[in-house]
């Protein structure tokens, strides 16, 4: 499981970070979130690859609009992930919460109730991990989250998510086999272990439809859900208002193996409900899938 | 009579063969095709990162082997020769 190179580049510096914290200190949520559209702006006109990374998704999701109409929706993708890195920090600091919706929160506490084993939290780059952390936080069980480490310091020390005290850890998905031993031995002893599964990144892939065209998922988490044998829950959160997030857990996956000789053609199956979930989230919260990658793109 | 150490290596290294080929099914492929020193993912022996995974179980399981030092990963994994020395190292029980 190679890693690939993010083609993306970072946005934000220790400047900019401090800048919009002074601001939220003071002015509060919306008065933040106003600063946000120049900042957009100014990324729009000079930050090429993100906009090139964000439209091969809004041309799928938008068909029917034109040039200007889909840049308007690359803009709209800017602040929205603007308003998420605020919302972030808002919560870090201590500054205030967030009222939160929650679907399937009784179900996933009875997976984790009637078996030792833990269970793989599937989900996307969309809505908000801080905000869906507090929820997590109700089950009493350690959460790993898999992701490679930070290399922006201006991001790393403003979001930092590794608490040593506390119920959240990192796994590096830059570890030998991408983490995977160590996803193994934490769902063994019974915790939760989140991993993104929409972004290729140079992991294996599966291809599957996908917002009517052939596109690249990643499938190592039902290899290890198979494997192990324990459930994958696909958790998606959205924000639904300035103060508001829903946060859904209520669709779950059991990848067990009918026959050996058809292990790939089974995550296939897999890996596409996945797809087909996101699809409905991103027919209901279009602006709020910071994917910003070309998952459509063949894959060698 | 008890086994040396070297035989049991070598009894290790048959077995985790015969394991791979069983529980991974590899196609058209005999236990003793597998050189002890052929690197067991990419270019040598071929595994991917489905085969990865499976191993990992099936070392939890067969030996009751963890790795922790995942430093050392890489090299345990590279081919079969380390792979069985890491177990007889370091396992708890053999089923």
């Amino acid at each position: 499981m190679p890693l690939g190179k993010n083609p993306v580049k970072k946005r934000g510096n220790k400047l900019g970070f401090w800048f919009f914290k002074a601001f939220l200190k003071t002015f509060g949520l919306s008065v933040a979130y106003g600063l946000l559209y120049p900042v957009c702006l100014y990324y729009l006109i000079h930050d090429h690859a993100s906009v090139s990374a964000s439209m091969a998704y809004i041309k799928k999701r938008f068909k029917a609009n034109n040039i200007f109409q889909r840049i308007c929706c690359v803009y709209k993708l800017f602040i929205n992930q603007g308003k998420n890195l605020i919302d972030r920090y808002y919560v870090i600091s201590g500054q205030g919460e967030f009222d939160i919706e929650i679907y399937g929160y009784d179900r996933i506490k009875s997976l984790l109730d009637n078996s030792q084993k833990g269970i793989i939290l599937l989900t996307a780059h969309v809505g908000n991990w801080q905000v869906t952390m507090t929820v997590l936080k109700r089950l009493g069980r350690t959460v790993y989250l898999l992701m490679a480490p930070e290399d922006n310091i201006a991001v790393k020390n403003t979001l930092d998510v590794d608490d040593e005290k506390g119920r959240v850890k990192i796994i590096s998905s830059e570890n030998f086999l991408s983490g995977v031993i160590e996803i193994i031995n934490v769902i063994n002893q019974g915790s939760l272990v989140s991993i993104m599964g929409d972004r290729g990144d140079g992991y294996d892939c599966k291809e599957v439809n996908f917002l009517g065209e052939k596109a690249n998922f990643p499938y190592g988490v039902f290899s290890i859900a198979a494997a192990v044998q324990c459930p994958v829950v696909i958790l998606l959160s959205a924000k639904t208002s300035t103060k508001k997030y829903f946060v859904d857990v209520s669709h779950v996956i059991y990848p067990r193996y009918s026959s050996k000789n058809k292990k790939h053609e089974e995550i296939t199956v897999w890996v596409q409900e996945f797809a087909r979930t996101l699809e409905d989230y991103t027919a209901k919260y279009p602006f709020q899938w910071f994917v910003f990658r070309d998952l459509w793109k063949r894959q060698n | 009579m008890q086994k040396t150490e070297a035989q049991q290596l070598a009894q290790i290294r048959k077995d985790l063969k015969e394991m791979l080929v069983r529980d991974l099914s590899l196609e058209d492929i005999k236990p003793e095709d597998i050189k002890d020193n052929e690197i067991l993912f990419g270019n040598g022996l071929g595994l991917d990162s489905l085969d990865a995974v499976e191993i990992v179980v099936l070392l939890q399981r067969n030996y009751g082997l963890e790795v922790k030092d995942m430093e050392k990963g890489k090299e345990i994994f590279y081919s079969i020769d380390t792979l069985a020395r890491y177990i007889q190292e370091n396992r708890k029980n053999v089923s």
